[in-house]
Parts: structure tokens; C-alpha cells; sequence
């Protein structure tokens, strides 16, 4: 992919008449710029005031802090920097565990369900349905699947292959595999549809022209369907580790967190510090500093991608 | 409702509706009422307004439902916006937060009696839930409980004969209910305690759970905090409690480690388990399934006294803007008054809540329900309430008692860590009420 446009398609720096006078455009950006400040700019800002200062709305005073509640952060001896710590690690674990699986099954799905086989439109349905699912429902689903005594997966292990059953939701460890086997359940069906949608766009020309030369299904699958579908996996891997980072409805269903918050994901945790514990400025100065992580990895992967293309070009 | 039930429940008003009467005599005014009973208690609730608005027409209440975590985080700009309803319910999990941060304002000794509030036809640990500092600042109108389900086919067939009330009677009784795939009982030589076909009483791993240890603890004459609002649940008093729970587990096997509430549930209901301990709010749920169970105060396995988990709702007027007007405050007082008298107590108890004065548990309508099993004892009911900082304290609590109940850690090194974790959070949270 080419990042310059071609030359032809660039207009006319300047056109003939008056109408064109500088406040055009900025009028047609009016709209969305008013939207942009009320729900982005003057909150963030008015965030950044609360994580400075002891805020409470109902206190008769609200002193200015400075980085009292950042510099928590970084004082171990503090629940804070604990916990908010081991969240984002719990996060980081997450998204780097269930990222591939969520590229590559969905993936392989869209290969299969791609081919003309028998009952496609009903397969392809079954793996996008669960998506409409709320996070309450799919979670209640998995907790119950993988409960330590009634779950369908200690009935299959004890009933059938006489094993143990596993207590998953109270081990350290144990308890992500519902997580992220229900995360894969639920999400699989968005990254399927884009693939499927990729693949009917690659031109059937192509294969056509490679079995002629004899080439059979990998070459196929490697050198024309996996650098076609390389816009989409980029966009399919992007938007699915901002959609990991911000883990929070799975955990909070099935785990709670637990045990020993090993599973409680960064924005949990800051949901808990602000509403369970009642302490907004130091929620809001975690929200800063999860926002300030994520926006390093955002560059750190813009920077990576901006390498590939034009690489790719 | 049938004919004699209706008429069951007209000579059930004239016998408690007595102290009803009418006290406001301003000037017509409108009050706004915010609460959070969007379930099947909205229509109960719906109804008793209306009854309320035809009985009073000079005082007219306008009701908004909504979920309650909606109006935690609403209440605080409410109030201080100076558009406050006039009228909000508060569950004990929350008020004294709101009642320290300021939201509430005191209910006094001179107003209770004008509008003819009698603390004293509540059950007293009910009403004290909503006090802070020597003040009151609510009037309960719902309450629940934590209590002790029992399966009587069960215990039956176990030849238990007697619900027990004491921890050697409790002791016994569930070792007597526990036996292993190979029908060995607990105690015997060979019992498999990693096998369990039946067992004697459920244990598990979340907050419903840990409202277990909480009961001990408050039976040994231990508290989730002193004197002074910090942690302090690892006691000597609280340790013994919570390892007594553990020793279920671990030493006579009659409980199984790390479970969760639904196997627990799911175990009770099909008769794997004599004892479920668990909020009353199951019982309309045994009841439907037509099981043979019954309700029963939470067994004494702590020294001191007869103590359970309770949650509850109460009435409170939140602090208004200056120059509010004194009929709505006298009007809503009112409201209060009637909503709290034993009638309507007892038309909300069909919502699914304990009655919350001695005056309504006597009432003949209870007569054989399972659930007028715990009557008799509705006064040993103790929120987890009273200090402002709720979420610091019940949290790390929560956490302390799964992790000594699934044997991560020992009993007293689990509360510890609790109470630590919940005495830092606790001095930063003393920061926000300075």
C-alpha cells in the first residue's frame, strides 16, 4: 500500500472566484468539533483536574494535590501501585495470550466457511450469533461451563474421562481459560465477517492464472490470499488489541477478578478504585496514566505499521 | 386474593394500622421520591404511593425508579447542584458514605417525634444500620437477611432429628450428613473427604460466601472494624471464628473446598447437602421447586451471641439548597412515617423482604411459611454498615476469606494481609472526609 497519492488526484491549490474564503471549511467541521470538545476535550481536560486535586463533588473543599495520585502509582508500599500495577499486567497477559487466537481462528474460520460447502450460510451464522450476546449473558454462560463442580467442562472430564475436576474459577492461572475460551467464543464472529469480506474481494482471476501454472492449495493460500488480506489482518489485528486492552465485562462476570486478582483487568480496577472505593482522583490519575501506556503502544505500533507499508509499497 | 385472605389482611390493617395518623396539615406541596426497587417489588411499591398519594391530598409524591447503582453515582451532583429529590432510599452498603461525604441530612430527635417515628417499633440493630456519629439519618423500610437453609428429606434420611443452634449441634450434625462415594461417613477410619457423596453444610467462595465468616465473627464478639472505623478483622476473637469455618473444610471434611455458590446451590436443591447457608432470598426459589426445606437463624458457632449478615434499605431526606421549603421536609417526614408503619410493612414484605419491626413478624400471614422460621430472631441482624469507607473494608475482606477458605493461606495470615490492605486504603479514604 502506497502512502502518497497519486498526482493527478491532488486539487487545485487555488480556485478561481471568492467563495472560497477561509471559513468554509471550518464551518462544515463545526459540528464535529462542537461534539469533539463537549465529549473529548473538556472531559479529558476536567479529568486531569480531578486526578490533581482531593476530589469529591459534595466536599466543601477540593485541594490541589499536584501528582500526589501519580506518584502513588509508583510507591509500592501503596494498594494502589500494587494492584494497578498487577492490573495492567493481568491486561498486558490477556491481550498478548488472546490477540493470535483471535487473528488466526477467525482466520481459519473464514477460510472454511469461504469454500462452497454444504450448510455455509448456517455455519457462518453460528459463529456470528454469539456476538450479539451482552457481556452478562456470555459471561454468566462460561462461568456456569466451566464451574469448579456443576460446569458442563468437570462433568465431561470426570463422567467421561475420569479425571479430577478442576477447580478453574478459584486457581491462579486456571482461571483465565474460561476468559479467553469465552472472549474467543464471543468476539470470533466480527474478525470472521472481515475476512470473509476480504476474501470475496480478491479477484478469483488470480487463482484461476495460478492453477494453470499447477500451483496447489498452499502456494495459493501463501503467495496470493495472505498478502491480499494484509490491509485486513492489519486493521483485524489493531482493532482487536485495543478491543483486548480494554478487557473488562468477561472478567468482571466470570472471575470477578479473582482469585487473588489475578484476572482483574486495568479498567476494572480503576472502576473499583472510583466507585467501590469512592476515589475519583486517583481513578482518574490510573485512567491517565492506562491512557498514557496505551498511546506509547499506539505510536510504537504506527510506527511499525508506517515500516510495513512502505516496505509493502 | 381470595375472599378470607382479603379479609385476613383487613383485620391485619385495622390491628397494626392503628398509629397511622395523620400528622402534616400545610399547605398542599409535591414531593419527589427516588428509589431503586425496579424489580418485582416496583409494582408493590407503585401501589403502596398510590395508596399513600388518595390517603394524603395535601401531599402529593411522585416516584422515579431506577437501578440503584444509577443513583450512587447521581446522588452526589444531585445534591450538590441543590436539585436533590426530596425523598431517596439507601441501602446500608452505601449510607454511611453518603450520610460522612454530607449527601444526607440528620433526621432529629424533635422531627422523629413530630411525625411520629418511633425507633423503638423497629428491630434496633435495623434501625441503627442508617446512624452515624449519634445521629440518625434513615428509617428502614426493607430488609433481608443471611440465614441457614436445611433440607428436611435429607437430614431425615441422616436420622438428624433437631435444626442445630449450637457449634457442637452443628458439629455433629453435619458430620453426621457427610459421606464419601464408598458410603463412609465422617470420622470413620478410611473416609475419603476428597469423594464427598452427601455433605453437611455449604461453603463457598464469594462475597454471599464470606457473609459466613462475617456471622462468626460478630458471634465471637468480633467486628469488621473498632472503635475508631479501621479494620479489624483478625482478632483473636475473628481468627477462632474463621478457622472454625475452615476446620469444615479442611479437618472434618463435612464441606467441600473451593466451591462457588451455584454448585453449592446446585447441590442443595438436588439433596447432596443438609446446610445452605445463603441470603433469604432464595426462598421463593425452594419454594417453586416444591422442595421439603426449611429457613433457620444462622447457627451459634461463635461464644458470644445469636449474629447474621443483613442488608437493608431506608428512607432518607438528602441535604437541600438553602431556603427549602420546611412543609416538603415536614411533608416528606410524613411519608416516611406511613411508609415505615407496620400496614405497609407488611403489604412490602410480599416484595420479598423480611418484616422490619416485631409488629409484622407476629402477624398470623407468616404462620407456616419456612421463612417465619428466623423470626424469632430478626433483632440479631447486623448490616455491615456504620462506617463510611464500606468498599476498603468488604473488599479485602471478600478476598481474606476466600483465601483461607481455599487454603492459599492460612487463617490468620489471610486476615491479616486483609486487614493491611484494608487500613491503607482506609487512611487514604480518611483523606477525602477531612
Amino acid at each position: 500500500m502506497s502512502l502518497s497519492l497519486p498526482r493527478e488526484n491532488v486539487p487545485p491549490r487555488r480556485r478561481r472566484g471568492g467563495e472560497s474564503s477561509g471559513l468554509v471549511p471550518y464551518l462544515y467541521l463545526l459540528p464535529f468539533a462542537l461534539l469533539f470538545f463537549v465529549f473529548v476535550v473538556y472531559p479529558v481536560g476536567y479529568g486531569f483536574y480531578v486526578s490533581m486535586h482531593r476530589w469529591d463533588l459534595l466536599a466543601e473543599t477540593r485541594p490541589f494535590v499536584g501528582l500526589e495520585y501519580y506518584r502513588n502509582l509508583f510507591d509500592f508500599s501503596t494498594p494502589q501501585a500494587q494492584f494497578f500495577w498487577n492490573s495492567m499486567r493481568n491486561t498486558a497477559f490477556f491481550t498478548i495470550v488472546s490477540v493470535p487466537l483471535l487473528v488466526a481462528t477467525a482466520l481459519g474460520l473464514a477460510l472454511l466457511l469461504y469454500r462452497p460447502i454444504f450448510g455455509r450460510a448456517f455455519f457462518r451464522a453460528v459463529f456470528f450469533l454469539p456476538g450479539v450476546l451482552t457481556v452478562s449473558v456470555m459471561g454468566i454462560l462460561w462461568r456456569w461451563m466451566f464451574d469448579n463442580q456443576i460446569g458442563l467442562v468437570n462433568a465431561v472430564r470426570t463422567d467421561i474421562f475420569h479425571l479430577q475436576p478442576l477447580p478453574f474459577l478459584s486457581t491462579e492461572g486456571l482461571a483465565w481459560i474460561p476468559i479467553i475460551v469465552g472472549t474467543l467464543w464471543w468476539t470470533i464472529g466480527f474478525n470472521m465477517t472481515l475476512y470473509l469480506a476480504a476474501l470475496g474481494n480478491i479477484s478469483q482471476s488470480l487463482y484461476e492464472a495460478a492453477e494453470i501454472d499447477g500451483a496447489t492449495a498452499w502456494p495459493k493460500f501463501r503467495f496470493i490470499t495472505w498478502p491480499l488480506l494484509g490491509p485486513v489482518t492489519l486493521f483485524v489485528f489493531v482493532t482487536t488489541v485495543l478491543a483486548s486492552f480494554q478487557l473488562f465485562g468477561q472478567t468482571l462476570v466470570i472471575t470477578a477478578g479473582g482469585p487473588n486478582r489475578t484476572t482483574q483487568s486495568a479498567i476494572q480496577y480503576i472502576t473499583e478504585e472510583a466507585f467501590t472505593n469512592n476515589q475519583f482522583s486517583s481513578a482518574s490519575a490510573m485512567a491517565f496514566m492506562f491512557g498514557l501506556v496505551m498511546l506509547i503502544f499506539t505510536f510504537l505500533q504506527f510506527r511499525i505499521m508506517a515500516r510495513d507499508a512502505r516496505e509493502g509499497s | 386474593m381470595t375472599h378470607s385472605l382479603r379479609r385476613t389482611s383487613l383485620l391485619a390493617l385495622l390491628v397494626l394500622g392503628g398509629a397511622g395518623a395523620q400528622t402534616y396539615s400545610g399547605p398542599k406541596v409535591q414531593l419527589t421520591f427516588l428509589h431503586g426497587f425496579t424489580g418485582a417489588d416496583r409494582p408493590v411499591m407503585e401501589r403502596l404511593i398510590a395508596q399513600f398519594n388518595s390517603a394524603h391530598p395535601n401531599i402529593q409524591v411522585r416516584a422515579q425508579a431506577q437501578p440503584w447503582g444509577t443513583t450512587w453515582q447521581q446522588l452526589p451532583s444531585l445534591v450538590a447542584s441543590g436539585r436533590a429529590p426530596d425523598v431517596v432510599v439507601i441501602n446500608e452498603d452505601q449510607i454511611t458514605q453518603f450520610i460522612a461525604r454530607g449527601a444526607v441530612s440528620p433526621l432529629t430527635d424533635a422531627e422523629l417525634k413530630a411525625a411520629a417515628i418511633n425507633k423503638a417499633r423497629f428491630y434496633g440493630p435495623l434501625f441503627k444500620t442508617a446512624d452515624y456519629e449519634g445521629k440518625s439519618y434513615g428509617v428502614p423500610i426493607s430488609s433481608v437477611a443471611y440465614v441457614m437453609f436445611y433440607n428436611k428429606d435429607l437430614m431425615n434420611k441422616m436420622g438428624i432429628t433437631k435444626v442445630p443452634t449450637t457449634r457442637a449441634e452443628f458439629l455433629k450434625a453435619a458430620q453426621q450428613c457427610t459421606a464419601d462415594k464408598s458410603g463412609k461417613k465422617a470420622g470413620q477410619a478410611g473416609f475419603d473427604k476428597a469423594n464427598l457423596d452427601t455433605w453437611g453444610v455449604s461453603l463457598y467462595n464469594n462475597w454471599v460466601g464470606s457473609r459466613m465468616a462475617y456471622a462468626a465473627i460478630l458471634q465471637n464478639g468480633g467486628s469488621l472494624v473498632d472503635k475508631n472505623l479501621n479494620a479489624n478483622f483478625n482478632t483473636p476473637q475473628a481468627v477462632e471464628a474463621v478457622q472454625f469455618l475452615v476446620d469444615l473444610v479442611q479437618k472434618h471434611g463435612v464441606a467441600r473446598p473451593n466451591s462457588t455458590e451455584e454448585a453449592e446451590l446446585a447441590a442443595f436443591s438436588q439433596g447432596k447437602v443438609c446446610f445452605f447457608p445463603s441470603g433469604q432470598w432464595y426462598t421463593d426459589r425452594f419454594e417453586q421447586q416444591k422442595m421439603n426445606f426449611g429457613v433457620a437463624f444462622v447457627p451459634r458457632v461463635g461464644s458470644q451471641k445469636d449474629a447474621a449478615w443483613g442488608g437493608s434499605s431506608h428512607l432518607t431526606l438528602p441535604k437541600q439548597r438553602a431556603g427549602y421549603d420546611a412543609n416538603k421536609r415536614r411533608a416528606a417526614l410524613e411519608f416516611i412515617n406511613w411508609m415505615t408503619l407496620p400496614a405497609q410493612n407488611l403489604t412490602w414484605t410480599e416484595a420479598g423482604s423480611l418484616p422490619t419491626m416485631p409488629a409484622v413478624a407476629s402477624n398470623p400471614k407468616f404462620a407456616g411459611r419456612p421463612i417465619a422460621g428466623i423470626f424469632p430472631k430478626l433483632g440479631s441482624i447486623y448490616a455491615t454498615s456504620g462506617f463510611p469507607w464500606s468498599g476498603q473494608v468488604l473488599g479485602p475482606f471478600d478476598n481474606a476469606w476466600a483465601n483461607a477458605y481455599s487454603g492459599k493461606q492460612s487463617v490468620k495470615a489471610a486476615l491479616d494481609a486483609g486487614v493491611s490492605e484494608s487500613n491503607k486504603q482506609i487512611q487514604q479514604a480518611r483523606k477525602s472526609f477531612q
